[in-house]
């Protein structure tokens, strides 16, 4: 089980109020140049068949309650990558009066990737992080 | 006489006694300040007598002891007429009956500032999440986030799918979002089908909805520039040229050529990055995915020369009031010129691959139909408008940076449909490549900023650009400090969302992704502000075979008939 999952870990992306930069960028990532699929990694629609939940952007209060519900739909065990500035910290819109906060402050998150938006490369960074966590 | 000097003299003219004043600070800018409640004489005169007028957007501005309403109407420039509403009693009447596009408009405004429009046909609380306190008005000045947020914002219920009123047994309400696999944005759709057939659309937005308006008054001016980049990561240089225009024209200072010309390259190279992603994106929703992983990866050139010239790939970060804030260097300029080479190359092999492939135009001809007459009436903008075979840019309308000197052509098509949308962009794309060669070829010197004080002298602005995804029109009010008074934000989606229920209906379940997606929606910008139900002004529902009647009468195709 450890073993499949290390190898194929499927990717579910969800934006949370972010302004699309990130998700290009997550977007990017399944794109020749980058290719996330080498590492067996797949984006899934589904939030019941995904291990691995992407999140970008600042959580807004539209958006926090659904959050909630696709990570608890998510099979166990399940992991988290918050991606952006505002996804780790709320960024430049942390005192927003429409944001309910930054993303560990609403779900667990394993692994972080700050930036504005982060680059690809980054992200692939912190996807290969997550797996090497998974290892053990 | 153009269609901007015939609207203020005709305003002049027939309404000298409700006029209070009338400014014409700038050439297709005018300021109309008006009596109480003559606002729809106003915008009646000008709907009827100058052809093709539009309604941009509606801005509220709390004066303290009133509210202002500004209604930025295009006719050929940029007519803003103002009424006041006293605060304590801030009701007024509403225009819808004059101009059905500024249904949503009005509900933002009162959504945010609380202001009740007379005779709007739902005007219901519709605004932000539905946990959000009544009588809590954002955008007002004295409103402040109540200390102990989490007593107030506890309560969340779900949001209940419309019941479908009369409808027939055959009829399926299906939801889709506001996670789904087809945008990267999070929305929730509500279809209503008859087998296979959309007999009726309904959208909810306000998934992505952060309040910058409100933060934008809490930072300075020059802070504000990175805080409206971020309202979209994808037309980024748009949105800060467009806020820098508008500042700059309130503390009067010309920006030097060069700087100019620097803005027009990286907003054409935003241009040319977001069209190639639309049109990989549509092969990814018409299910060609060869197509979606070429098109991305000729994208990456393009964004290897917007982070050489500006230090990142999607954040810019490279306008600034005054001017750009970094000079390109020489090595720079001969390496993005050919790259563009390469990148033309494959923009003919894909416009052809658009206009050639028998599947493609299979899934794309006469799908999502939106007549040219629907599209003005709708108040549609870009190359969804474009599409419709009008030939409206704000670039050759009402130019901007430099691009009054650049020659290029608008590109329209009279097929009204996807395929019509998708060639569009494609078209525009070699449009765009051959604007950044000319203006690197022809770049003037001299400095690329002038030094602008920190603090703004009392004004206000409506500035417009072409952004990728259509016409954006920021509207800045200062009160002679630092900080701004009032920014107000409409992008382009807000205004092509409202044709996606007319372009949909009566089309295949099948087909719903890639009319989407050919409107080329960016909900990171819609959003900003408001959130909105589209069409729920019309409970009524259609059968099928009055929608197709319908769609007969109005001339249009309909797949299928």
């Amino acid at each position: 089980m450890k073993w499949a999952r290390r190898n194929s870990p499927w990717l579910l992306h969800f934006n949370t109020g972010a302004c699309n930069g990130c998700d290009i960028e997550v977007v990017s990532l399944l794109t020749p140049r980058y290719d996330v699929e080498r590492f067996g990694a797949k984006l899934e629609p589904s939030p019941r068949h995904a291990d691995v939940l992407i999140v970008t952007g600042p959580v807004t209060r539209q958006c926090a309650p659904r959050l909630k519900m696709i990570y608890e739909q998510m099979p166990s065990p399940k992991f988290v990558v918050a991606v952006g500035a505002c996804s780790c910290s709320g960024g430049i819109f942390q005192d927003c009066y429409n944001i309910s906060g930054h993303l560990d402050q609403i779900i667990p998150v394993d692994v972080y990737v700050p930036g504005c938006p982060p680059k690809p490369e980054a992200i692939l960074q912190g996807i290969a992080k997550l797996l090497e966590k998974l290892k053990g | 006489m153009g269609q901007f000097d015939k609207a203020v003299e005709l305003l002049k003219n027939n309404l000298a006694n409700s006029i209070v004043e009338l400014k014409v600070p700038r050439s297709r800018k005018a300021y109309v300040f008006l009596k109480p409640e003559k606002h729809r004489d106003a915008i009646s005169l000008l709907l009827k007598q100058v052809e093709d007028t539009i309604i941009s957007t509606i801005t509220g501005t709390d004066l303290g002891n009133e509210i202002e309403l500004n209604y930025h109407m295009i006719c050929g420039g940029t007519v803003t007429l103002k009424i006041r509403v006293p605060k304590i009693k801030p009701v007024t009447k509403s225009i819808c009956d004059l101009i059905s596009g500024a249904n949503l408009y009005e509900r933002e405004v009162y959504d945010l500032l609380g202001v009740t429009f007379e005779g709007h046909p739902n005007m219901e609380r519709l605004l932000l999440p539905e946990s959000w306190p009544k009588g809590n008005y954002p955008l007002r000045r004295d409103w402040k986030a109540p200390e102990n947020q989490e007593d107030i914002f506890v309560s969340e219920e779900a949001p209940k799918p419309k019941s479908v009123s009369g409808a027939s047994e055959s009829l399926v309400n299906v939801i889709v979002g506001p996670q789904h696999p087809v945008l990267h944005e999070p929305e929730r759709f509500s279809f209503t089908l008859d087998g296979e057939r959309v007999v009726d659309v309904d959208a909810r937005l306000g998934y992505v909805h952060r309040g910058i308006e409100k933060a934008a008054e809490t930072m300075m001016y020059f802070q504000d520039v990175y805080l409206v980049e971020r309202i979209c990561g994808i037309c980024n240089a748009a949105h800060t040229t467009v806020f820098c225009q508008a500042v700059e024209d309130i503390a009067n200072v010309e920006t030097p050529p060069r700087a100019q010309y620097y803005r027009t390259i990286i907003h054409e190279l935003n241009r040319i990055h977001s069209h190639l992603l639309l049109l990989g994106v549509a092969g990814h929703l018409l299910g060609f995915e060869s197509l979606f992983q070429h098109v991305w990866r000729d994208r990456e050139p393009v964004m290897d020369i917007v982070e050489r010239i500006t230090g990142n790939r999607l954040m810019s970060g490279f306008n600034t009031i005054g001017g750009v804030r970094r000079d390109i260097a020489p090595s720079t300029i001969e390496k993005t010129l050919k790259t563009l080479k390469d990148v033309r190359k494959r923009a003919d092999f894909y416009k052809k691959v658009f206009e050639e492939d028998a599947t493609l135009r299979m899934r794309t001809e006469g799908v999502g139909v939106l007549s040219r007459k629907d599209a003005l009436k709708l108040c549609v903008v870009g190359p969804v408008l474009r599409a419709s075979g009008v030939a409206s840019d704000v670039r050759k309308d009402d130019p901007y940076a430099a691009y009054g000197e650049i020659p290029f052509n608008v590109i329209s098509y009279n097929e009204c449909d996807t395929w019509a949308r998708l060639m569009v962009r494609a078209d525009e794309v070699l449009e765009s490549i051959n604007i950044v060669e000319y203006a690197l070829d022809n770049l003037p010197e001299g400095k690329i900023r002038v030094r602008v004080q920190r603090k703004i002298p009392e004004g206000e602005a409506v500035s417009r650009v072409e952004a990728p995804r259509g016409e954006l029109i920021h509207y800045v009010k200062s009160d002679g400090s630092a900080y701004p008074y009032r920014v107000k934000v409409r992008a382009p989606t807000l205004a092509n969302l409202m044709a996606f229920p007319d372009a949909i209906k009566g089309g295949f379940v099948a087909d719903i992704p890639s009319v989407m997606g050919s409107l080329d929606p960016c909900f990171s910008c819609t959003d900003r502000m408001a959130f909105i139900q589209l069409n729920s002004d019309q409970k009524w529902h259609w059968s099928l075979d009055e929608v197709n009647n319908q769609k007969k009468q109005e001339g249009a195709y309909l797949v299928g008939t």
